[in-house]
C-alpha cells in the first residue's frame, strides 16, 4: 500500500523494513499461550452450559418484588385516604438483600464473566437447589475463577491481592487441578512484591514438586 | 474368509473453538509483535495476548473471517493495552532505549536487530494514539481506511495522526541515532 517514501529518509526506510519482520514466538511461549487459551475455552464452555443466568434472574426477582410492593403500597394508601380498611392481600416477600457482584472496570468487561461460586443465600424457599454436590466441572470453574482474578490482579501489579487470591485457592483447593499454575503465579507475585528470598524458596519448592513443568524455563529466567 | 482392512476414521469436523484457536496460533507472532510495538513490556506480553484471545473468541462467531484478521487483532490489542495502561495509571511515553531491551541481546548483533531495536525505541517516543496509526499503516501496511475503521476514528483523523506521527518518529530516530553515535 506504499506508493512512495513517506519519510524521504533512506535510513528510516531501512528501519521500517527491519521493523516489519515478525519474529517467531519461542516454542515454549507458544505452547504456554495455547494451553492457556485452551483452558480459557474450557472455562467459557463451562459457563455456556450453565442453565440459568443467575445474575439476570436475581435482578428480575428484585424488580418483581419491588413492583409488587409498589402496587400493594399504592392500594393501601388509597384505601387509607378513603378511610377504608385495605383489602386483604397476599403477603409481599421482602426485597432480598443479595450480595452485589464485584465491581468491574472497563477492562474487565472484555474478559469473560467467569463463573462465580454460588453465594450463601438467605432465601430459604428452595434449599434443595443448593443441596446437590458440586460437580468436577464446577469445581474446576471455581478454581479457574479464583486464579483468573489473581491473574487480573497480577496484570494490574497488585501483588498483595494476587497473594491473597492464591492463598485462598490454596486453602480451598490444596490439590486442585490448577495447583501448578497457582504456585507459578505465587512465585511471580512474590518477585513482583520484592520478596526475593521467599520467591527463591517458592521457586525451589516448585522445581522439586513440578520438575517437568512447562513453566520452569520462564520462572528460572526471571530475575530474582 | 474376509480380510481386514484399515479404515481411517474421518477427521472430526472443525468446531468454531478449534478454528479460533488455530487462527490465534497462526497470528500469535503478530499479536506478540504488535503488543511489543505498542510498548508492552516483555513480561506483560503473554498475559495481554491471552486477553486478546478472549476477545477474539467472544467475537469469533460474528467476525467476518473473509477479511484480513490482522487489522482486527491490532484494534483489539490496542484497546487492551490502553485499558491496561489506564489500570496501571501510569504511562511512560519517553522511556529510555534500554528500558525495553528485549531485542538488544548481545547475540542479536545483526544489523536488522539493531534497526528493529532502534525503531522500537523511537516508537516509544510517540503518544499511543499516533503510534498505533504509524505502526498499522507503515509497518503492517494496512490501508488507511482500515486503520480508521479498526481504531474507530475518522479517515481524516487517521491521516492527521499519521502525518504528525511520522514527523515525530523521524525526529526521534534522528535524536536516538545522534545519541548512539555520540556514545
Amino acid at each position: 500500500m506504499k506508493c512512495c517514501n513517506p519519510y524521504a529518509d533512506p535510513k528510516l526506510d531501512v528501519l521500517l523494513e527491519a521493523g516489519r519482520v515478525i519474529e517467531r514466538v519461542p516454542e515454549v511461549v507458544r505452547t504456554r499461550s495455547l494451553s492457556r487459551a485452551r483452558v480459557t475455552l474450557a472455562a467459557m464452555a463451562a459457563i455456556s452450559h450453565e442453565p440459568i443466568p443467575a445474575v439476570r434472574r436475581r435482578g428480575l426477582t428484585v424488580a418483581l418484588a419491588a413492583s409488587l410492593a409498589l402496587v400493594v403500597g399504592a392500594a393501601a394508601a388509597t384505601a387509607a385516604l378513603r378511610g377504608q380498611a385495605p383489602p386483604p392481600s397476599q403477603p409481599v416477600p421482602p426485597a432480598i438483600p443479595h450480595p452485589e457482584r464485584p465491581m468491574h472496570n472497563a477492562t474487565l468487561d472484555v474478559l469473560p464473566s467467569l463463573p462465580t461460586v454460588a453465594p450463601q443465600s438467605t432465601f430459604t424457599e428452595k434449599p434443595q437447589r443448593w443441596a446437590r454436590p458440586i460437580t468436577a466441572q464446577e469445581s474446576y470453574a471455581a478454581e479457574l475463577d479464583l486464579l483468573t482474578r489473581a491473574q487480573v490482579a497480577y496484570a494490574a501489579r497488585e501483588f498483595s491481592e494476587v497473594l491473597a487470591r492464591v492463598a485462598e485457592h490454596g486453602r480451598k483447593f490444596p490439590n486442585g487441578r490448577l495447583t501448578e499454575e497457582r504456585e507459578a503465579l505465587r512465585i511471580r507475585a512474590l518477585e513482583g512484591a520484592g520478596r526475593a528470598e521467599e520467591a527463591r524458596r517458592a521457586a525451589a519448592a516448585f522445581e522439586s514438586r513440578f520438575p517437568r513443568s512447562i513453566m520452569l524455563p520462564r520462572l528460572s529466567e526471571e530475575p530474582r | 474368509m474376509g480380510y481386514l482392512r484399515l479404515v481411517h476414521s474421518t477427521p472430526p469436523a472443525p468446531t468454531p473453538e478449534s478454528v479460533c484457536l488455530a487462527a490465534f496460533d497462526g497470528e500469535l507472532g503478530y499479536i506478540f509483535a504488535t503488543l511489543k510495538r505498542l510498548g508492552a513490556a516483555p513480561y506483560e506480553a503473554e498475559d495481554l495476548a491471552q486477553e486478546v484471545f478472549v476477545v477474539l473468541y467472544r467475537n469469533w462467531r460474528t467476525l467476518d473471517t473473509d477479511r484480513p484478521l490482522r487489522p482486527y487483532l491490532f484494534g483489539v490489542a490496542f484497546r487492551i493495552l490502553c485499558a491496561h495502561r489506564r489500570r496501571r495509571a501510569r504511562e511512560i511515553l519517553c522511556a529510555d532505549v534500554e528500558s525495553d531491551n528485549g531485542a538488544l541481546s548481545p547475540e542479536g548483533s545483526l544489523q536488522n536487530k539493531q534497526s528493529a531495536a532502534l525503531l522500537m525505541a523511537a516508537l516509544e517516543h510517540l503518544p499511543m494514539s499516533r503510534r498505533a496509526v504509524v505502526i498499522m499503516h507503515d509497518l503492517d501496511e494496512v490501508p488507511i481506511a482500515d486503520v480508521a475503521r479498526s481504531l474507530s476514528i475518522t479517515r481524516f483523523g487517521a491521516y492527521a495522526r499519521l502525518r504528525k506521527g511520522r514527523r515525530e518518529l523521524a525526529s526521534a530516530v534522528r535524536r536516538l541515532s545522534r545519541g548512539e553515535a555520540r556514545t
